[in-house]
């Protein structure tokens, strides 16, 4: 930990509430978000020592200027009276390697050392932030009593695929609890599980980078804190190019999810099915801006897998799924689909050989994007014309065929041993 | 006459025996050798084995597609097995030798010397080649899925020919650590790959003009169309 930024958090020594702000070159957006927090804290929690904390990734664009430059002006506008407590902004850059997990990280060193209550992290990046995120995400650890609170939003049918295929299902049909987003990037946490997650020697791994969300979600329902989600209402990012960062996304999620199979077998072998989670918030509909995908692109990528990879994925695969697989490349655009059984089967089938190592890790889960393109494909395919409602019921049977073919994973893991 | 007779039947018989007497005790050697070279190999076979099991060494073998080669070979034992049997018959050939080296006869002393001097160059090029071929494995692999995440059409093709490229790379540079041929090696070398270097050369340069002007064109124009995003879908 840098030194200035010791002598700072020593300074204020203590504090209830931390709010942590992880960004790298979000100059256009960051202003809003701490202009949303400042005045959410000042709302929800006028009585309450707060700390605003951005841990900046070496942003070249005026980030950190901006996190220091943005004041609300007058309180009045949005309050009834001031706060009782003028809210500390500290921005400094992180340590460690480049990513989003070294970033929260520092977060959950200055909650320690601030001896923080309930904290909270919000994406840099954020277009629908509101000021009422604050008491959504820290009400439930201020005066509930729960140490880890999970994002809930309304967003586009087709968006946070990664999680709608593969982490919330697969999540939830391991360790038994239905946390809808378990990668929402939006998180309140007591300052108890930011201790623990600290005694945890992840920092030079996936976890690091992309790969925080899920430990954090992990973890806290695994080792048994209390967790709860809560309705925010839309996600709206600022926008960015989506095919740039699909590899590294995905295989720091995926070996993040995987590599958490491997430290909790013994816990998630024993449960069989899963329970809801505490929810709060009130649910509203909002209107998510429209957007467009790509199908046929996604069905070519798919078809290059199969002629090319197909080698890779014998040394993963039953037989028998093989063949399915390049039965369904065979298939014309118009009547591709890529059915949830055989999703499903693949994914444990990949989660299991990560878990033995037969396969050189990165390379297995930099071939598993053709396989997930296809099943969104078929996904986007499928819900064209779909509701919200629809899709959400399509998701809920896609994670009802995770947990019945549970037994496969089961006795298929245990045959590596 | 008599006497001659006996003289040379006697010199001849203890110049036989004194050669029996020299030879015996390098006999006695030799057997001393095999036994115990025999069980120094028995020993670091059985020791091998468990190690290599505990280290779950076949596991390790089916990563770097040592497995999939052995089978494709024929071979019906595991690494594991074939490791431990190539060291335990490496000691036997050494035991042999050195058994052979303790009879003291001249004709054999030579070809031991030049055996010995020649092992390390012979081990240096196995060390080269299966350093080759985890390389050319590995890269092949990584290539081969770059390739196709990039939704490339030759994926397949070009990571094939990087594999062969440094399986050839290392198959020469065992040859010529070998002392094979190797101002034959060096310049086939040279010449088949400045060859095929070459031959890329003029197909993309000149017959495959259009080829590259339509692949550029392609590339320029999706990205173009990137930024307008066609497709916005966010995965997380």
């Amino acid at each position: 930990m840098e030194q200035s930024f010791q002598i700072a958090l020593e300074e204020i020594k203590e504090t209830e509430i931390l709010v942590g702000i992880p960004s790298y070159n979000n100059a256009r957006t960051i202003g809003q978000v701490v202009r949303a927090v400042m005045a959410g804290l000042a709302k929800h929690f006028p009585g309450a020592k707060a700390v605003l904390f951005n841990s900046d990734g070496g942003s070249t664009d005026g980030t950190q200027d901006e996190v220091r430059r943005v004041q609300i002006e007058d309180f009045k506008t949005i309050l009834a009276s001031h706060p009782v407590y003028p809210i500390q902004k500290i921005v400094t850059p992180y340590d460690g390697i480049p990513g989003k997990g070294s970033a929260f990280r520092a977060i959950f060193e200055a909650a320690r050392i601030l001896k923080a209550k309930a904290c909270a992290v919000v994406d840099s990046d954020l277009r629908s932030i509101t000021p009422e995120w604050m008491e959504l995400l820290l009400m439930p650890i201020y005066e509930g009593g729960f140490d880890y609170v999970a994002p809930l939003y309304t967003r586009h049918k087709f968006d946070g695929t990664i999680t709608n295929s593969i982490v919330y299902p697969l999540t939830r049909a391991l360790y038994g609890k239905r946390v809808r987003q378990p990668i929402g990037g939006d998180f309140g946490f007591s300052g108890k599980l930011a201790e623990f997650y600290l005694t945890k020697n992840v920092w030079e791994t996936d976890v690091a980078r992309f790969g925080i969300d899920i430990w954090m979600t992990t973890l806290a329902i695994a080792e048994g804190f209390k967790a709860c989600q809560c309705y925010l209402g839309a996600k709206i990012h600022d926008a960015k190019d989506p095919g740039s960062d699909l590899g590294p996304m995905f295989t720091q999620v995926v070996s993040s999810v995987f590599g958490l199979m491997r430290e909790y077998q013994r816990l998630w072998k024993e449960i069989n099915e899963s329970q809801p989670v505490p929810t709060f918030g009130f649910h509203y509909e909002v209107g998510v801006e429209p957007m467009s995908v790509d199908v046929e692109r996604m069905i070519g990528h798919f078809r290059l897998g199969v002629k090319d990879l197909m080698e890779i994925w014998r040394k993963v695969l039953l037989p028998e799924t093989a063949h399915w697989l390049e039965s369904i490349a065979r298939l014309s655009d118009e009547a591709f689909s890529f059915p949830q059984d055989l999703w499903v089967r693949i994914i444990y089938d990949f989660a299991i050989v990560y878990h033995r190592g037969t396969v050189h890790r990165d390379h297995l889960l930099k071939s598993m994007i053709p396989l997930y393109l296809g099943r969104v494909a078929s996904f986007v395919k499928e819900n064209q014309k779909s509701s919200a409602g629809e899709v959400e019921e399509n998701i809920e049977s896609l994670c009802q065929v995770f947990e019945e073919m549970k037994p496969y994973l089961v006795e298929r893991w245990a045959g590596g041993e | 006459m008599g006497e001659v007779w006996r003289v040379a039947i006697s010199d001849s018989f203890n110049k036989f025996l004194g050669k029996v007497l020299t030879f015996l005790p390098n006999l006695l050697a030799m057997i001393t050798i095999l036994i115990v070279g025999f069980f120094i190999a028995w020993v670091l076979k059985v020791v091998l084995l468990r190690f290599l099991k505990a280290i779950q060494f076949d596991r390790v073998s089916e990563r770097w597609g040592f497995s999939q080669v052995f089978s494709r070979g024929g071979m019906a034992y595991s690494p594991t097995i074939l490791i431990s049997r190539f060291f335990f018959w490496v000691v036997v050939l050494i035991t042999l030798i050195l058994g052979i080296n303790a009879l003291e006869v001249a004709a054999t002393q030579n070809f031991i010397t030049h055996f010995f001097n020649y092992l390390p160059h012979l081990f240096a090029a196995i060390l080269i080649l299966v350093v080759g071929y985890l390389v050319a494995v590995f890269l092949g692999q990584a290539i081969l899925i770059a390739g196709v995440n990039a939704q490339m059409e030759s994926a397949k093709f070009l990571s094939r020919a990087v594999r062969w490229f440094i399986i050839v790379l290392s198959l020469t540079m065992a040859l010529y650590h070998l002392g094979i041929a190797e101002k034959v090696i060096i310049v086939a070398f040279t010449i088949t790959f400045g060859g095929i270097v070459l031959a890329l050369a003029i197909a993309f340069g000149w017959g495959g003009r259009e080829l590259a002007k339509d692949f550029l064109d392609r590339h320029y124009k999706e990205k173009g169309e990137k930024k307008e995003g066609p497709d916005q879908i966010s995965h997380i």
